[in-house]
């Protein structure tokens, strides 16, 4: 389940680095997931200006791990950080139902990408502590994620702040 | 190709909702031949804590469409749950607890307290709004007219918002330095006057700081003796703030400072408190 299923499935070397890509709308919790996932404080975290990198070692992989800044403003430089991503990251606030139709908008124009092409996705529905989360379940039917059909994808509920669902 | 993802038969349980359980699915090839397998349909699904916890109705966390309303929650009623605000317009709402996060959509003409926030508090598409705010991210977005006293654990950001002013968190009500800590938010790491605009527009500033002495309780106001709230014995004056006042981007009266440095204990944040208090009386 998770990120471990799908970096297995790369068939990569285990001295290969790979590059995953933290996207995701403003608030969704993509720097929380990356400290998370390399085991550090998520207690202070502070709104990204710009972007955050982060190299570790995780189940025998080499991760390079990019999280990219989310506001509206700054979507447009997203495309600067395709090139040569191994895993795409998509995390949705699944309590901020206001915006569920923005973030899928963005996910549908990022399967557009001639960049992103075939490259794996990995959409985490995070905030799942959060009283008001839509399930998993809900979220992928209302991004229509059956349609997706030129690549590996999958959904994983999960919790960055609790770390829950996050494990690689 | 892709990975189906299907749903489980819906289970009954009793006396719940019927839940869904949603599975990554079997095997598919592609074009490529590359088959995916999962071994979703031998393990049994993985339970997280948020689906084996009650299920609540998510209106008990949510203010939406009211107009000229004192409303909110009394302390202890939210206890660290996130609380939703949308389509209000010339209320007085009062969240009197501490909360995971909270985001107002849509409000117009409203004032705003908002106890401590343990993630970030989002204000979308909001205009003529007085809060007062703690929390430890502070983001709007769209937003117009807007007066916030407020206590930021990080760097506030705004973007694509005008007319927004700020001023040092000063609030008082019996239980609020227990919700600070609830929250896990330092009253003295206060960052509220350093704010980030995402959208800058060259000749303007989209946000100011308010006047030093600015009355909190002329802009928002305590609620009023007749509400739910009568029992909270509110005060915002500056000697009574859980927040020391703090002077942050404002001139500096000198150019003299000094250093004290509190050793981490069970006394810490109490004597920290004391030598602010009796070096402002002076």
């Amino acid at each position: 389940m998770g990120l471990l299923s799908i970096l297995r499935r790369l068939k990569h070397s285990p001295d290969q680095e790979v590059r995953l890509l933290l996207l995701g709308l403003d608030n969704a919790g993509k720097t929380t997931l990356l400290k998370q996932l390399a085991s550090e404080d998520v207690s202070h975290i502070t709104p990204t200006q710009g972007f955050n990198i982060k190299s570790m070692q995780s189940q025998g992989f080499k991760l390079n791990v990019w999280d990219i800044g989310g506001q509206r403003k700054i979507r447009p430089y997203w495309r600067n950080y395709f090139e040569n991503t191994d895993v795409l990251i998509y995390v949705i606030d699944s309590s901020d139902r206001k915006r569920f139709e923005e973030t899928g908008q963005e996910l549908a124009e990022l399967m557009e990408e001639e960049k992103l092409s075939m490259v794996p996705l990995l959409i985490f529905a995070n905030k799942q502590d959060l009283m008001t989360a839509a399930p998993a379940s809900e979220l992928a039917e209302g991004l229509n994620l059956h349609t997706i059909r030129d690549r590996v994808w999958q959904i994983q509920a999960c919790s960055a702040i609790t770390a829950e669902g996050v494990q690689v | 190709m892709g990975c189906w993802f299907s749903k489980k038969p819906k289970r009954k349980l009793p006396e719940k909702e019927p839940t869904t359980k949603v599975e990554e699915n079997t095997t598919t090839s592609n074009a490529n031949n590359i088959a995916l397998s999962s071994n979703a349909t031998e393990d049994p699904p993985k339970q997280y804590s948020w689906d084996k916890r009650e299920k609540v109705d998510p209106k008990d966390f949510m203010l939406t469409g009211l107009k000229d309303a004192t409303v909110g929650r009394l302390p202890g009623k939210l206890n660290g749950q996130q609380f939703v605000i949308q389509d209000c317009d010339s209320c007085k709402i009062f969240v009197l607890d501490h909360s995971a996060t909270i985001t107002i959509d849509d409000c117009t003409n409203c004032c705003i307290v908002m106890g401590p926030v343990k993630g970030s508090v989002f204000f979308r598409d909001c205009k003529d709004i007085k809060c007062v705010v703690a929390c430890q991210q502070f983001r709007t977005r769209d937003c117009q007219k807007m007066e916030v006293f407020l206590c930021c654990a990080t760097q506030p950001i705004i973007e694509a918002s005008t007319g927004m002013k700020f001023g040092c968190f000063q609030y008082y009500y019996p239980e609020l330095a227990f919700h600070f800590k609830d929250a896990g938010l330092s009253i003295f790491n206060n960052n509220w006057s350093n704010v980030h605009d995402f959208t800058p527009v060259s000749g303007e500033t989209n946000w100011s700081l308010l006047p030093e002495d600015t009355v909190v309780l002329d802009h928002v106001p305590a609620p009023d003796p007749e509400s739910e709230f009568k029992s909270v014995r509110v005060s915002a004056e500056a000697s009574r703030s859980i927040v020391p006042m703090t002077k942050g981007g404002r001139r500096k009266e000198s150019d003299e400072s000094c250093l004290f440095v509190f050793f981490a204990g069970d006394y810490t944040t109490a004597n920290a408190r004391k030598l602010i208090d009796e070096v402002r009386r002076r």
